[in-house]
């Protein structure tokens, strides 16, 4: 039987990949190397069916947790990435523009730039942290004549600032723009509704707050729009037509799909169901609040946010020492045994929303199986450096 | 035995449709599509042995593309 990998060090470094894994997602896993070894949606033999029946089933849970009716509209890919890449490549093919917040990842800013000929496509909007009328009216104020979308983060990597993304989405379909959202940091953790909060994508990773392995992302479409590919390949569908098939998800899933990634991934999101997401974050959010508390009574330690609280902030905590960068901090927590990331967080925007571009900031970010203990005892490094 | 067989372009249709099919009350089949022409290519058919017009309702309900339907007389 397959068991909790055992906890080698204290790890805080759950907004890259949540870790350790649930022993379901590890059993999911080698369960469907063993017994789903065939490739899914290429023929009609028992453990082929059974592959394809092990997907399925994963589109019908994601389906469900996004409340989104039809599971053909979840589209498999490789992360969050490449799924935020076939969207925003899609939607401004033909020309348009993007408004996006000024917390973004580079996931959102750099296929923007590359698409971008001779100037900026994209038009950034400030984010206030708790003040949602003022966050509309930025991005209000960022809509043009001939804006495509707003692609926004739902909860910031590096500062947890969330968005209001509801009233963002209400926002876009009032001018007739699509809205796409970066669920990189919420998927799990906060709730994320496709029909209430108005998302016509939905770009996750599986191997974040949905407890999946890496390698697995999602791409969750509520919108009836064509996005044109950004790869076309076999999809087991039509091969007589050269045209890839319109059809999702095979539009998107040309080449043999992640079979145990995907089973892994079904497994996590169940996990997180049983567990419940509210539960979850409520959990994250006390030891962050905890951390919090004991940080901000520590002289050295600068702050960037609020005390965390779940209406305003996603369970990520920025932070650091005064005099040093924070690589420096993250090399001593390291050397005590204890896993952070520090530096920019592929986030530059951010960093400069909060002036902690030249130093970056350490990230302490927590899962549901972090513990008081790792709380108490990373507060009492950090206070010791 | 006879039965209906629907042909639908991907296995993820295939499965929908069963699915569907299945919580309405409709036991039905996946298998391989072994007439090429019907599908431009490959893909996949869903059978039923019974409910044919309940089934094409509710299949078709969903919106999803039946691309031929034809009877065949050996069953499952």
């Amino acid at each position: 039987m397959i068991q909790n990998t055992p906890k080698s060090c204290i790890y805080f470094d759950n907004a890259a990949t949540t870790w350790p894994k649930p022993s379901c997602v590890l059993r999911a896993v080698q369960q469907a190397m063993t017994i789903y070894g065939a490739n899914p949606g290429r023929s009609g033999y028992q453990m082929a069916l059974a592959a394809s029946r092990a997907i399925y089933s994963c589109r019908e849970a994601a389906a469900s947790f996004f409340n989104l009716e039809n599971p053909s509209n979840v589209i498999f890919t490789q992360n969050c990435t490449t799924a935020l890449n076939i969207v925003i490549k899609g939607l401004l093919k033909y020309g348009g523009r993007a408004v996006v917040s000024d917390l973004e990842h580079n996931a959102v800013m750099r296929p923007l730039n590359a698409i971008s000929v001779n100037k900026p496509i994209f038009d950034i909007a400030s984010v206030t942290p708790g003040d949602t009328p003022k966050t509309l009216e930025s991005f209000q104020r960022c809509i043009k004549p001939d804006t495509r979308a707003i692609i926004c983060l739902h909860a910031s990597n590096v500062f947890g600032i969330r968005l209001p993304i509801r009233e963002i989405g209400e926002l876009a379909h009032r001018h007739g723009l699509k809205f796409v959202v970066d669920g990189a940091q919420s998927a799990g953790v906060l709730p994320i509704d496709m029909n209430n909060d108005s998302i016509d994508y939905l770009c996750v990773p599986g191997h974040k707050g949905l407890y999946g392995p890496m390698g697995v992302g999602m791409l969750v479409c509520n919108s009836d729009f064509q996005l044109p590919t950004l790869i076309e390949g076999g999809t087991g569908s039509l091969s007589l037509e050269l045209n890839q098939p319109g059809e999702l998800p095979d539009r998107f899933e040309s080449g043999t799909l992640n079979t145990a990634g995907i089973c892994g991934l079904h497994a996590g999101i169940e996990f997180v169901k049983k567990n419940g997401a509210d539960s979850i974050a409520e959990h994250e959010i006390n030891i962050m609040k905890y951390i919090y508390r004991r940080l901000s009574e520590t002289k050295e330690v600068i702050l960037y946010t609020a005390c965390p609280d779940l209406i305003n902030l996603a369970p990520v905590l920025s932070f650091n020492l005064k005099g040093h960068q924070s690589e420096e901090t993250a090399q001593v927590l390291a050397s005590k045994g204890i896993a952070v990331r520090a530096g920019l967080h592929c986030a530059p925007c951010a960093h400069r929303s909060f002036g902690t571009i030249k130093t970056g900031t350490v990230r302490l970010a927590p899962s549901k199986f972090t513990t008081f203990r790792d709380a108490q005892y990373v507060c009492k490094v950090i206070e010791s450096i | 035995m006879s039965s209906l067989c629907f042909y639908v372009s991907s296995i993820t249709n295939a499965m929908r449709g069963k699915s569907i099919l299945e919580q309405n009350g409709i036991r039905a089949f996946i298998i391989r599509s072994s007439d090429e022409t019907v599908q431009n290519g490959c893909g996949y058919c869903l059978l039923v042995t019974s409910e044919y017009e309940l089934a094409e309702r509710l299949l078709r309900s969903t919106g999803m593309r039946i691309r031929d339907k034809q009877i065949k007389n050996d069953g499952p």
